[in-house]
């Protein structure tokens, strides 16, 4: 079986505990306003060209078999419509303009570069984190790979937006020893405004979770106008969690920008940062409710 | 953590004690510089000194030359400008710039070296040093005396212990002339020595302020013997170094056996006894560092910390932590600490070093024990000889008070590929520097590719051996060591010249560029005969155009996968192949002092000195641009993170290494940030050192930063960064330079 791959993060450090490696899987229920990973969206593999890095070099016009690619005056011009994203022109760009997203890979290709580094996430108490887009829409495969991981004496975490159905939660649970799980929204309505979905089965999953006694540990991105006045309803909801390990807050950031270009997707990045205030005070609510934060 | 501070007044002081901070400064030249002028009733100047050493010399014709050394140094001593002063712990002595050397060891050298190469009948050690093939070249700059004898007997010890085994000798009437002259030299330095600390004692009692009754007594107790605090011990090492270093002519590597093993039993018993408080120790220990800061050498002064005892425990204690805290405070880069590291050496300690490494305090390398300790065993040391290494160089190490590097020998692992492409000729120079391994364009396979490769390295090899022999076979003849002999107690047993075999003369090797030569290989591999997008014939053309026409052919080579760093198992494969051919040829051979060759794959400054002298490789690289250095990888070539860096560098046996290998490790300071970050930075380290690693030291950094402190240097008069086995400030290195680490910082993940 498998996967469809959009990247794969050696030395990922914020993706769980210690040093870990990251699959991003694509595909995405949420269309979050502020997503710093427009790649993991949609679910179909996707060519992203960065025009800046561009040189002109013209491999890429030998390399399409779909004439995607082509040159006009000496410069390099790309026809998204035309491209199939087979990901052959990624291979030869000289200058490293254009990036493939949604490599199909099996389990046992994708397993050797994962124990690459099992040295260092022995001695850092990291393993190998499954996240996307929403890695569980690709359920079968995160069970098969969570799986293999596992017998091979790897640390496992998933990390999901918790808008899946209960039956992809059992299939990966038994091989999973945390959920990286995000919090974006207490109030309904601010979460469809925020990510384009309800929340109540995302809330409903986290208790779900919880209730099997998995290691939790919750992220709430901090975004500031969108859901900036969650904290306080959040941080009461996470207080009733038993397995909760630790909250991060993460700072909204917009560096994500040149992604949705190079993608041609609408950027929807909002404007505003974060003040180091703002997040103090969040942490700080936090932790008024005996929540660990990190 | 900022525990100390240093009086405003003193601080300057000391800044500008060797030069002035308000002048331009050369730290390769640090010893044309003085601070401010002395009181000139204590001495002569320079020019003094000079006049009265040509005479004295010239007065000296036809008696042995360490006697002539002797006296020379005798007469600096004597008549060089001394200082004590309110500001400092630590003495002043004017003419701390070598000046005998003109008179006898520079003159010496010049008449050895003809006679070494008229007897060699070969001048191709200078053709390889003219085209950035191979530097041969005899070293007097790794000594580390036996800290144990000077520490133990103080100066007056070390002098009595010469004249009883010279007595003993005699009265075995087993004493040559050689030897005869060899503790004469002995003794006129040593008397010299302690004539000069007394001299130094008594300006000190014409002194009112504070500190003088400090050193006074310091200076008397040095006088009459060993030292017998904390203050005699740091005024010891550093009038050793003084001497050593800057009026004889050998470079002083390490301060004491670790300084923090060296500085505890004092500074327990000084507490205990009630001699000093804490805060004055916490000073002298202040003072004492700040003058290896000020000094400024280019390469930065090396002090080695930490270590593991006998029965297995660290030897970290109390005085280790302070004296990271104290250099912490300080804020400096020089001297450069060398922390041994093994499983066991206490993680507090550890975080504290890797958080002021993430701090920018990163003049910090990393030496893993358990290496050092298979490289030294293989070498024949015993257990506990290995175990107790000192480290005599940037990471080299090596067993204690029996052994000196006579030579330091630097080849160029990239070269012997350029010459493949030019059958055996240097392009700039037009000198046939290697053998005549054919056209290139006529090879049929990468195998004979790689074997003409294999071929002009055997043969720059055993060139340079072979001239380096009749180079040796001088050396004791150049620079004698009385002066470090003496403190060596095999020497002083055989009453012989520790550079005349008195203990083992190992010749060490450095491999420079070792990553941009599997990468070149790799190119020539993946592009002519696995992809076939090139062919020998046009690559050659490429090359010699300095790939002016061809950089599309360029940007492949820079893009090819199979390269060292990233993780790539055939690339691995070939480094492990070459660190085993260049082993094959170094580890094992004796020189002609009988003395072992200690390889290792360190670069000191050849990546860039050595990188200005070779042509276009097909790695990418154009002509006469910097090498890759140390076992690291070609600067923006480690695109796949440290993880996959650390396991190339792992993945080839280190401890073949004799005495080192240095892993040069780029982070992003966001990997790398609070309490998760500093446990993620010594989980990189421990998983280094478990895998093998040798020596690693980290510049943690993002290339914003970098641009933004090219752009604006007055906003970052602080920033340094590790330029090898030294750190540099960010402002001191030309732009070329800068924009190598900038770099490297664009691809770090």
């Amino acid at each position: 079986m498998n996967g469809k791959v959009t990247e794969i993060k050696r030395f990922a450090v914020h993706d769980g505990d210690g040093i870990r490696t990251t699959v991003f899987l694509k595909g995405c229920p949420l269309k979050c306003v502020w997503c710093h990973n427009p790649e993991g969206i949609p679910f179909a593999s996707q060519l992203a060209y960065y025009e800046n890095k561009c040189i002109s070099c013209g491999e890429c016009i030998d390399a399409c078999l779909n004439n995607a690619h082509g040159m006009v005056e000496n410069s390099h011009v790309f026809d998204r419509e035309l491209c199939k994203a087979c990901g052959k022109c990624e291979e030869v760009c000289l200058g490293e303009a254009l990036k493939f997203y949604g490599k199909d890979m099996s389990v046992d290709e994708l397993l050797p570069a994962l124990l690459e580094d099992k040295e260092f996430y022995d001695n850092s108490g990291g393993g190998v984190t499954l996240s996307g887009g929403e890695c569980l829409m690709q359920s079968r495969f995160c069970e098969e790979l969570l799986k293999k991981l596992k017998e091979n004496g790897i640390n496992t975490a998933v990390d999901t937006c918790g808008f899946v159905k209960r039956e992809a939660l059992d299939a990966v649970m038994p091989y999973t020893d945390i959920f990286l799980y995000d919090v974006k929204a207490f109030d309904e309505d601010v979460h469809i405004k925020c990510t384009g979905v309800s929340n109540k089965i995302i809330l409903e999953n986290l208790k779900y979770i919880d209730s099997c006694g998995k290691k939790i540990e919750v992220r709430i991105p901090y975004v500031p106008e969108f859901n900036s006045d969650q904290i306080e309803k959040i941080a009461e909801l996470l207080s009733q969690l038993k397995n909760l390990t630790k909250v991060r807050v993460l700072a909204y950031h917009n560096y994500a920008g040149s992604k949705y270009a190079s993608l041609e997707m609408k950027n929807t990045l909002p404007e505003r940062l974060p003040k180091k205030e703002e997040l103090e005070n969040a942490e700080r609510i936090l932790r008024e409710k005996n929540i660990s934060v990190i | 953590m900022k525990i100390y501070t240093m009086p405003e007044n003193d601080r300057n002081y000391l800044e500008n004690k060797y030069h002035k901070t308000s002048e331009p400064f050369n730290s390769f030249n640090r010893m044309a510089y003085h601070g401010y002028e002395y009181d000139s009733s204590t001495g002569l100047d320079d020019e003094g000194i000079r006049e009265g050493l040509e005479k004295l010399v010239n007065s000296l014709c036809g008696e042995p030359r360490p006697i002539i050394k002797a006296k020379a140094i005798e007469y600096v001593l004597e008549n060089t400008r001394i200082d004590v002063n309110e500001h400092d712990y630590f003495v002043g002595i004017y003419s701390w710039n070598r000046l005998i050397g003109k008179y006898t060891v520079a003159k010496w050298r010049d008449e050895t070296y003809a006679k070494a190469r008229a007897e060699a009948k070969s001048t191709k050690n200078l053709d390889y040093g003219k085209t950035g093939t191979a530097w041969i070249g005899l070293d007097f700059d790794h000594t580390v005396p036996d800290w144990d004898s000077l520490i133990s007997l103080g100066f007056v010890g070390i002098m009595k212990r010469a004249d009883d085994s010279y007595e003993r000798l005699k009265s075995d009437g087993n004493i040559s002339e050689k030897q005869e002259a060899f503790y004469r030299s002995i003794k006129i330095e040593y008397e010299a020595l302690l004539r000069f600390i007394d001299r130094l004692y008594r300006y000190s009692l014409t002194k009112d302020f504070g500190k003088a009754g400090k050193i006074s007594a310091c200076l008397k107790n040095l006088k009459e013997g060993a030292p017998q605090n904390t203050l005699d011990l740091l005024q010891m090492i550093y009038i050793y170094f003084m001497v050593s270093e800057s009026v004889d002519h050998y470079q002083v590597r390490s301060l004491g056996y670790g300084l923090d093993a060296a500085i505890y039993p004092f500074f327990v018993r000084d507490i205990e006894n009630g001699t000093f408080t804490r805060e004055e120790l916490t000073d002298f220990i202040a003072y004492f560092i700040m003058q290896f800061s000020a000094i400024g050498s280019y390469w930065g002064q090396p002090v080695y910390l930490a270590g593991t005892n006998p029965d297995g425990t660290s030897k970290v204690n109390e005085v280790t932590h302070l004296i990271l805290d104290v250099y912490d405070s300080l804020g400096i880069y020089n001297p450069k600490l060398q922390i041994k590291v093994n499983p066991n050496t206490p993680k507090d300690f550890l975080l504290k070093a890797l958080d002021m490494v993430r701090s920018g305090s990163n003049s910090m390398v990393f030496v893993s024990e358990d290496t050092a300790l298979k490289a030294l065993m293989r070498n024949g040391a015993t257990y506990e000889e290995a175990l107790d290494s000192v480290i005599k160089g940037c990471y080299e190490y090596t067993t204690k008070a029996n052994c000196i590097g006579i030579s330091f020998n630097t080849f160029n692992a990239l070269k012997p590929i350029a010459l493949v492409f030019n059958n055996g000729k240097d392009k700039e120079t037009g000198i046939q520097v290697g053998i005549e391994t054919g056209d290139v364009a006529n090879f049929k396979d990468f195998k004979e590719f790689y074997e003409a490769y294999l071929s002009q390295f055997d043969d720059i090899i055993k060139n340079s051996l072979y001239c380096l022999d009749y180079m040796e076979k001088y050396i004791h003849e150049i620079n004698p060591s009385s002066f470090y002999s003496a403190t060596i107690p095999a020497c002083m047993e055989s009453m012989t010249d520790a550079l005349d075999c008195g203990i083992k003369n190992v010749s060490d090797v450095l491999v420079n560029g070792f990553a941009s030569a599997v990468d070149a290989l790799m190119a020539v591999y993946e592009l002519v005969y696995e992809k076939k997008v090139t062919t020998l014939a046009e690559l050659k053309d490429a090359l010699e155009n300095n790939w002016v026409g061809y950089e599309k052919l360029r940007l492949k080579a820079l893009g090819c996968k199979h390269k060292f760093g990233v993780g790539d198992k055939m690339a691995d494969s070939y480094a492990n192949a070459l660190h085993h051919f260049f082993s094959s040829h170094f580890v094992g051979r004796k020189n002609c002092h009988g003395g072992n060759y200690e390889y290792e794959l360190h670069s000191a400054r050849a990546f860039i000195d050595q990188g200005k002298k070779t042509e276009a490789t097909p790695d990418g690289r154009r002509d006469f641009e910097d090498t890759s250095k140390n076992v690291s990888p070609t600067t923006g070539m480690d695109k796949n993170g440290i993880t996959a860096l650390i396991s190339s560098a792992t993945s080839i046996d280190l401890s073949v290494s004799d005495s080192g290998a240095c892993l040069d490790a780029m982070l992003h300071p966001s990997s790398v940030q609070g309490e998760d970050g500093l446990e993620v930075l010594y989980s990189v380290l421990n998983t280094y050192i478990l895998k093998g690693g040798a020596a690693i030291h980290f510049n943690v950094f993002d290339a914003n930063t970098l641009r933004d402190a090219q752009a604006h240097p007055e906003k970052y008069k602080n920033l340094q960064v590790r330029v090898c086995g030294w750190n540099v400030l960010w402002n001191n290195m030309a732009k070329e330079e800068q924009d190598m680490y900038i770099l490297r910082a664009e691809n770090i993940i």
